[in-house]
């Protein structure tokens, strides 16, 4: 890995004009895909709230507010891990193989780090709260549903960066051409700010 | 290819002639729709505001078949008079024209100015249906079954089965809701229909104008015997069907003659709703806040927290385990948290109206020892 | 790549790969669009066939006023299956899937699809979940029509959590498609093609492409919480339970509505492409048409609650959704208005194409009107849950979806196969439809405001006339389906041959060879004007030698 320059595409401009529309393409489905994934979140969302509001008051009675200040630390954990992202792809366009590197194995153990909060948390509700996915009402079940959800994309994600590192080690990208790390930043800010939207509408509001 | 200008074809005689005759046979529909009896099409209304919605059809109707007229009638005229004549050359072509602005404006303006009065007039039928309040209105609440109906009335024991009866004149306020999957109460005579949901109350409001006995019709699917929810179904083999129930729409006096046999029929019914959750409920642990939040949520519908007289469909309760004005509940039970607790659990129907059960509100034991707590504290 | 095959733009546009060589390559794991359109448009077809099989179940069980063909139960399952069968598995898919997938990207001038691949696998999710949805027949069927409203569908059997999870796969497969087709149209097209010049055809897909992306997702989670709750018990919609059955009505109808929208917007992009070719006109008011769609689409995501008037709606919320519905009239009004202008003053040929899109205006129009009736709140107070709605969504759906998919494929049949469908079957084929629809949904229309419900295998006997008019009317329907059936095959043997452009049609897809080539263009062409210029030369330049005998270039990178 002790590579310290990215390779240069040998190839010639017709084949670089085939590789910017070709991304282009991929770029706009691939946020395509994020837009339909976002309205799948907002649909649950919606669904929380109706049920929020029509049903017995918030939180239901006999469940406790959810602890902020855990979620909080992990919140800040998965946001981190963002600018460490956002840090990899940046030291990727300039060449600096062994930062980007660096950047990336942050970001995987940062989002595994969140996983582990995540995990930590579903525990303590379950074991201490008795608060369970069918068992604890609209509750448990919006609560579960839309953070098991979001914990579903990071692992996702984790695995993807995962797969981008071994890629982006055996050259598959080079420094004009690496759609495949642009994507894993955006699929990863998108969780980002999915976690924001489900952090104010769980723990804040 | 001939260049083919629209000048070279002008909207001539034929055109003209064309339109009259649409505009004749457009007024022909308006008078057929305007005059003719609404029994061919629906049944004969036997409820107010049914009339206003038959206008609101007969407007439809008349201006609907109107519009139809002219764009079908275009089509065909269009496609008889430019039909390629036989033996013309495929390459002929027709006027080349792309748009033409004026003609564009209209077709836009001309419907959009029928939407605004069509939304007008359908406002304000809706505002009479939905949100006029009628006084002096009987209270009356149907509740869904697989597969029947059942209804309660102030002033009569339990739930009364079968018919359901109305005074000719008098304005009803019909609350359905369902005690298991969704139905629909349907009376076509009357026009209106509202979905039974369970966990939810939803209202009808009309007054009866006309005598006689109308098919109940439910139109939401509910099931195995969804099709025999309806009065106009005969059961096999010559027996009555059983889901079949009518609204009868009876003279006042025939209707308290009717009001008087169920309620010496009905006079040791329970007045208990039937309820999914039986058994007692169990108050330990109530939670007023929590009884509180489910209060403002599922009773301040009914319930002002004021005086008990101080009505909006139930009581006013506050103070209703410690006001000694009230030592009894509406069921003549003390005032206990016990016995509040059996109200909401099992429903009951007074003179005052009908308190739904825990199953209708959507209450579990819990809930229902969270709001008893709340309720002690309202002093 | 070689220089013969780069023209103007090259890049992805032009990018050739040779042909893949074997039968499971090329038609059956195609990566072709032309090929999954034709896959679409045989699977849609094929559930035409069993769902509409279903529709005669129904009718024959309706003869005679006590039923007795079918028992209750099985008749409830045969109507869910064939409503939920007829929109995701017959008109949603070939409409969008089918006829986009073969026309579109030849009218914009492209080689293929954004996503090829992604495009093989939009399609093989496609069957899979509608043997998964016929298969619910075996383990006991959806009961509770094609919108499973709980908490009728948490007590149903196990056929419903199958139905949950085929509708789920279909969803997916809609979604992916619609992205697809948006990155195909905002990347791919052809140099000069602007948005401006693009076929109707296109523009009604592009309208409907975010319908597909943006609706269906809701769909999926609403149908994801149903098999959740299903399933693991897991509250969402039971009402002891604390959840709501009311909720799941808004999450379906915020998608089925604008479904309405994805089920007629091509229809209406054919038809835009039928009614000026054979009346060798322009079609009058292009950009009023394109830009209708798009109105459509948008106010097609506002107006979803007109189908909960009598469900316990808050009545002042009701009233907004009144209105914007009856908005919705006008630009589809626009529509209807210019394709009946664009009949003034033509030469017009009455293919059987043409009689079916003319037919079209005249039917969809009715169920048009019929829709605003059952969007006045006071009226629909009283025909919600009836016939009446029954008659007005065959209007919409058979009138016009329908009628639009037969219109389509008597136009796009010789260029998907070379050859022309017999017009003589196919003059039947439309006169007893058409006879035939009238029959089995016109009387639907008084039966409903007289008194008769939806989803009952049983009726009042004072109706027998009536229902007995229309079931026997349907059978007339059920031949004249037959006869295209026997047409297609009759045709695909012994239809004449029909060159390039048999209708004289001046889109892109009509200039090249018919069926067109693997690589579609040999040279991605140019284009310099709207395509409904009759009186015009052909605004391409580049076509030169597709019709000619000279080889292309192909598989340099
Ligand atoms: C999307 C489109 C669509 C289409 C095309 C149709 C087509 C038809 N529909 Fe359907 N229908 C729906 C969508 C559609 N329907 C929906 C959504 C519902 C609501 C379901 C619900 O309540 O949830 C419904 C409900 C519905 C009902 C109401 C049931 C009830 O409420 O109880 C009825 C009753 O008449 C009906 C009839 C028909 C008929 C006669 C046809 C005919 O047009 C069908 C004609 C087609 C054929 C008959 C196929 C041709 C077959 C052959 C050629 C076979 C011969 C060949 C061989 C054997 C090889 N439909
Ligand atoms: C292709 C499918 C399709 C299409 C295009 C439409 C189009 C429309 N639909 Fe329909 N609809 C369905 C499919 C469709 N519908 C289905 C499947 C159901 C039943 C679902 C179920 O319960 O199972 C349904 C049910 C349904 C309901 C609910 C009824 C109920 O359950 O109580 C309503 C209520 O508003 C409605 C309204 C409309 C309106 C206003 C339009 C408008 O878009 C129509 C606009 C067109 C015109 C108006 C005609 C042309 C215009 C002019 C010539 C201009 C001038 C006209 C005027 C000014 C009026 N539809
Ligand atoms: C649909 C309207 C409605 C709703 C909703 C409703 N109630 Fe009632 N309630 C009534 C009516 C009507 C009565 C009086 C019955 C009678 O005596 O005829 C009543 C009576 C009562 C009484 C007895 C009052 C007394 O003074 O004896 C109590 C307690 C009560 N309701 C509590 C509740 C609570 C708690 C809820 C919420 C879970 C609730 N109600 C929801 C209509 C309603
Ligand atoms: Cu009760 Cu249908
Ligand atoms: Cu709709």
């Amino acid at each position: 890995m002790a590579v310290a320059t990215l390779p240069h595409s040998g190839a010639h401009e017709e084949v670089d004009q085939l590789y910017k529309e070709t991304r282009d393409l991929r770029l706009q489905g691939f946020l395509l895909f994020l837009i339909s994934d976002c309205v799948l979140f907002s649909s649950f969302i919606f669904a929380y709230f109706y049920m929020r509001n029509s049903g017995q008051g918030w939180p239901p009675p006999g469940i406790h507010r959810l602890d902020v200040a855990f979620a909080a630390v992990n919140s800040v954990i998965l946001f981190g891990s963002g600018a460490t992202m956002h840090y990899a792809l940046e030291n990727w366009k300039h060449g600096n193989f062994n930062r980007y590197a660096m950047f990336m194995i942050a970001t995987i153990v940062l989002g595994l780090g969140f996983l582990g909060g995540q995990a930590y948390e579903y525990t303590n509700l379950i074991v201490k709260e008795h608060v369970t996915w069918a068992g604890s009402g609209i509750f448990g079940a919006s609560f579960f549903t839309l953070t098991g959800m979001h914990g579903f994309h990071v692992s996702v994600g984790v695995i993807y960066l995962f797969i981008l590192l071994l890629q982006s080690v055996h050259g598959v990208y080079t420094k004009e051409k690496y759609f495949g790390l642009t994507a894993g930043t955006l699929y990863w800010h998108f969780v980002d700010v999915i976690w924001v939207a489900l952090f104010s509408i769980f723990y804040l509001v | 290819m001939v260049e083919n200008r629209a000048s070279a074809v002008r909207l001539g005689r034929g055109f003209w002639s064309v339109t009259l005759l649409f505009a004749v046979l457009s007024v022909l529909a308006i008078v057929f729709w305007y005059w003719t009896p609404i029994g061919i099409v629906m049944p004969v209304v036997a409820a107010q505001p049914g009339i206003q919605i038959d206008d609101l059809f007969r407007f439809m109707a008349a201006s609907g078949s109107a519009l139809y007229i002219f764009v079908v009638g275009y089509i065909i005229y269009f496609a008889v008079a430019f039909r390629a004549r036989k033996g013309e050359p495929y390459d002929s072509i027709g006027v080349q024209v792309h748009d033409n602005h004026k003609l564009e404006f209209w077709w836009t303006l001309i419907p959009t100015l029928f939407v605004v009065l069509l939304s007008i007039l359908s406002v304000r039928i809706w505002y009479g249906i939905q949100i006029a309040q009628p006084a002096n209105g009987l209270v009356v609440e149907g509740l869904g079954h697989q597969w029947y109906y059942t209804f309660r009335y102030p002033g009569i024991n339990g739930e009364v089965t079968g018919e359901m009866h109305l005074p000719l004149g008098q304005p009803v306020v019909l609350n359905v809701t369902s005690s298991d999957v969704i139905h629909s109460f349907w009376v076509p005579d009357i026009r209106l229909k509202a979905d039974m949901v369970p966990g939810l109350v939803n209202t009808i409001r009309f007054t009866p104008t006309r005598l006689g006995k109308y098919p109940i019709i439910c139109t939401e699917f509910c099931g195995t015997r969804h099709g025999w929810m309806n009065a106009t179904i005969p059961g096999a083999n010559g027996q009555p069907n059983p889901g079949a129930q009518f609204v009868v729409i009876d003279t006042p006096a025939n209707f308290q003659k009717w009001y008087h046999a169920w309620q010496i029929k009905n006079a040791h019914a329970s007045n208990a709703l039937p309820t999914a959750s039986t058994g007692t409920v169990s108050l330990a642990g109530g939670d007023a806040n929590a009884g509180k939040a489910l209060f403002a949520q599922k009773c301040s519908a009914c319930h002002a927290i004021g005086p008990f007289s101080q009505r909006i469909v139930g009581p006013g309760l506050k103070g209703v385990l410690h006001d000694p004005s009230h030592p009894n509940l509406v069921d003549g039970d003390p005032a206990t948290p016990a016995d509040v607790a059996k109200i909401l659990q099992q429903g009951y129907k007074g003179d005052i109206g009908m308190m739904p059960n825990a199953t209708a509100n959507g209450l579990s034991n819990k809930d229902i020892a969270n709001l008893v707590a709340y309720l002690k504290t309202l002093k | 790549m070689s220089t013969a095959a780069v023209s103007h733009g090259g890049g992805i546009a032009d990018h050739i790969h040779p042909e893949p060589q074997g039968f499971i390559r090329r038609y059956v794991f195609s990566i072709d669009h032309k090929i999954i359109g034709i896959q679409y448009l045989i699977t849609g077809f094929v559930f035409l066939v069993l769902a509409g099989l279903l529709a005669e179940v129904i009718r024959t069980q309706l003869l005679h006023a006590n039923g007795g063909f079918v028992s209750a139960d099985t008749y409830n399952e045969v109507y869910s299956v064939h409503g939920s069968a007829m929109v995701w598995l017959v008109i949603i898919p070939l409409i969008t899937g089918g006829f986009g997938n073969v026309i579109m990207p030849l009218q914009i001038g492209a080689r293929d699809v954004a996503f090829p691949w992604l495009n093989m696998l939009s399609f093989w999710i496609f069957p899979v979940a509608g043997l998964m949805l016929f298969s619910s027949f075996l383990m006991g069927a959806p009961v509770a029509g094609w919108t499973e409203y709980p908490p009728m569908s948490l007590q149903a059997g196990a056929g419903t959590s199958m139905w949950a999870a085929a509708i789920f796969l279909v969803g997916v497969s809609s979604t992916l498609t619609g992205i697809n087709f948006v990155v195909t149209m905002f990347q791919m097209r052809a140099p000069g093609m602007t948005f401006t010049r693009m076929p109707l055809f296109c523009w009604a897909q592009l309208a409907t492409a975010p319908l597909l992306m943006i609706a269906t997702t809701a769909l999926a989670a609403a149908l994801a919480a149903l098999f959740m709750e299903r399933q693991f018990g897991v509250p969402f919609y039971d009402p002891t339970k604390g959840g709501s059955p009311i909720m799941w009505q808004h999450m379906f109808w915020f998608y089925s509505h604008p479904a309405v929208y994805i089920m007629i917007l091509p229809a209406f992009g054919m038809i835009s492409e039928i009614i000026p070719t054979f009346a060798r006109k322009p079609i009058f008011g292009y950009k009023m048409i394109a830009f209708s769609s798009m109105a459509i689409a948008l106010a097609g995501f506002m107006v979803w609650a007109h189908h909960m008037f009598t469900s316990g709606l808050a009545p002042y919320l009701q009233l907004p959704f009144m209105i914007l519905t009856f908005t919705i009239a006008i630009p589809t009004g626009v529509k209807i208005f210019s394709w009946v202008a664009t009949l003034w003053g033509g030469k017009i040929h009455f293919t059987t194409s043409m009689m079916f899109a003319v037919g079209f205006l005249a039917l969809f129009t009715l169920g048009g009107i019929t829709g605003i009736f059952l969007a006045a709140v006071p009226f629909d107070l009283h025909v919600h849950g009836t016939y009446f709605v029954v008659a007005h969504f065959h209007y919409v759906l058979v009138g016009g979806s329908l009628m639009g998919i037969f219109a389509g494929m008597y136009f796009y049949f010789p260029k998907m196969s070379g050859r022309l469908m017999s017009e003589k079957i196919g003059k039947w084929h439309f006169w007893l439809f058409f006879i035939g629809f009238n029959g089995t949904f016109l009387p639907q229309h008084w039966l409903g405001m007289l008194g008769m419900p939806r989803r009952v295998p049983t009726y009042d006997p004072q109706f027998t006339f009536w229902n007995q008019f229309s079931s026997i009317s349907s059978y007339v329907m059920t031949f004249a389906i037959l006869l295209f059936f026997i047409n297609i095959l009759v045709s695909l043997r012994n239809g004449k041959k029909a060159g390039p452009n048999p209708w004289g049609a001046r889109t892109l897809e009509w200039q090249i060879p018919s069926p067109p080539h693997y690589y579609n263009f040999k040279h991605i062409p140019t284009v310099y004007g709207l395509p409904y210029d009759f009186s015009q030369p052909l605004p391409y330049k580049g076509l030169e030698e597709e019709l000619t005998d000279t080889p292309v270039a192909v598989g340099a990178h």
